[in-house]
């Protein structure tokens, strides 16, 4: 979130203006008209804007990069070992891998609805919405924990051939960002709740909300590689 | 329509398609039209999350341009490489031994 303000350091008509102007007192006193204050929650943002923090997206990028080494990894694994890739979907439980998908698209569309809330300045419902998020978010490490168990029940461990060590590097992976996430989250639903977040200020809410909804991006490439076409 | 009845519809349409793609994981079948039809379906899914959960439309346009071909670059690497796994493995065969 970020207002429609500029400060004068920044506006090169602000400093053309005071370059060039006369100071006299012919000059007759007119203060600029400022621009009508946009309306919050519709107004459409500046372009060009950073989402949440600088700090944040340095560490989305660092995540993305990560997993774009990993996906090439995988993808030159499959080319040297077309049988067992094709072969390795009917392994894994599809169910499980859906289920992933619904609980973090579903907290990701929480999180969004947080964030919108907060935009509104309805705190309460904001924070409602973030709970609802970390609820869903935590299916994700609960529905791992029975995939895991009927993986290894089917002998499906580290042992078990390239195609399940690509999966388990990558969902691993996966499943550590989903934990940082779902610790920030708290850290967001505490602050958000003791009031640190406001109209105009909100923007580690917002930063959180950017790397939660890329991991789920993440998410959505995993699946279908590993769950659909192997 | 309001901000929030679209991230509703995004979320909507993102759980059809998360079901649908998974009814396309369990029909028998594999190869190029699979990939192309999972691509196409994994090329949506992201589409809506930047636009509509993201707002990646708002963001920088080096943030947009870097996520959106991250986005736009893996539908397609799924394509060439299940088109192109052959010359892939002799590309990369000297780097695995």
């Amino acid at each position: 979130m970020s207002g429609g303000w500029q400060h004068e350091d920044s506006d090169p008509f602000h400093a053309a203006r005071c370059r060039s102007a006369p100071v006299t007192l012919a000059v007759p006193l007119s203060l600029p008209t400022p621009a009508p204050a946009p309306e919050l929650g519709t107004a459409p943002a500046p372009a060009g804007r950073i989402p949440g923090s600088k700090a944040m997206w340095v560490g989305i990028f660092c995540e993305i990069t990560e997993f774009a080494l990993l996906f090439a990894v995988f993808f030159v694994a499959r080319a040297h070992h077309p049988e067992a890739f094709h072969n390795g979907p009917e392994q894994l439980s599809l169910l499980a891998g859906t289920g992933y998908t619904l609980m973090l698209l579903t907290s990701g569309w929480c999180v969004a609805r947080a964030l919108h809330a907060m935009r509104r300045g309805q705190r309460g419902a904001c924070v409602r919405w973030m709970v609802a998020g970390f609820v869903f978010g935590l299916g994700y490490p609960a529905i791992k924990i029975f995939e895991l168990q009927r993986n290894f029940a089917l002998g499906l461990d580290g042992s078990a051939g390239v195609f399940i060590v690509s999966y388990y590097y990558l969902t691993f992976t996966h499943l550590v960002h989903v934990f940082w996430g779902l610790l920030g989250m708290l850290w967001v639903i505490a602050r958000t709740g003791l009031g640190a977040y406001t109209v105009e200020e909100h923007s580690g809410l917002e930063a959180f909300a950017c790397y939660w909804h890329v991991t789920d991006m993440i998410w959505l490439m995993i699946f279908p590689l590993f769950y659909l076409l192997g | 329509m309001s901000p929030e009845r679209k991230i509703d519809l995004a979320w909507l349409m993102l759980v059809l398609l998360s079901v649908g793609g998974a009814g396309i994981g369990s029909a028998d079948g594999a190869g190029l039209g699979v990939a192309v039809v999972v691509s196409l379906v994994m090329a949506v899914k992201l589409r809506l999350v930047c636009t509509y959960f993201l707002e990646l439309h708002e963001a920088h346009p080096r943030i947009r341009r870097a996520v959106l071909a991250f986005c736009h670059g893996m539908p397609i690497l799924v394509i060439l490489t299940t088109a192109f796994g052959d010359t892939l493995s002799s590309l990369t065969g000297a780097l695995i031994g």
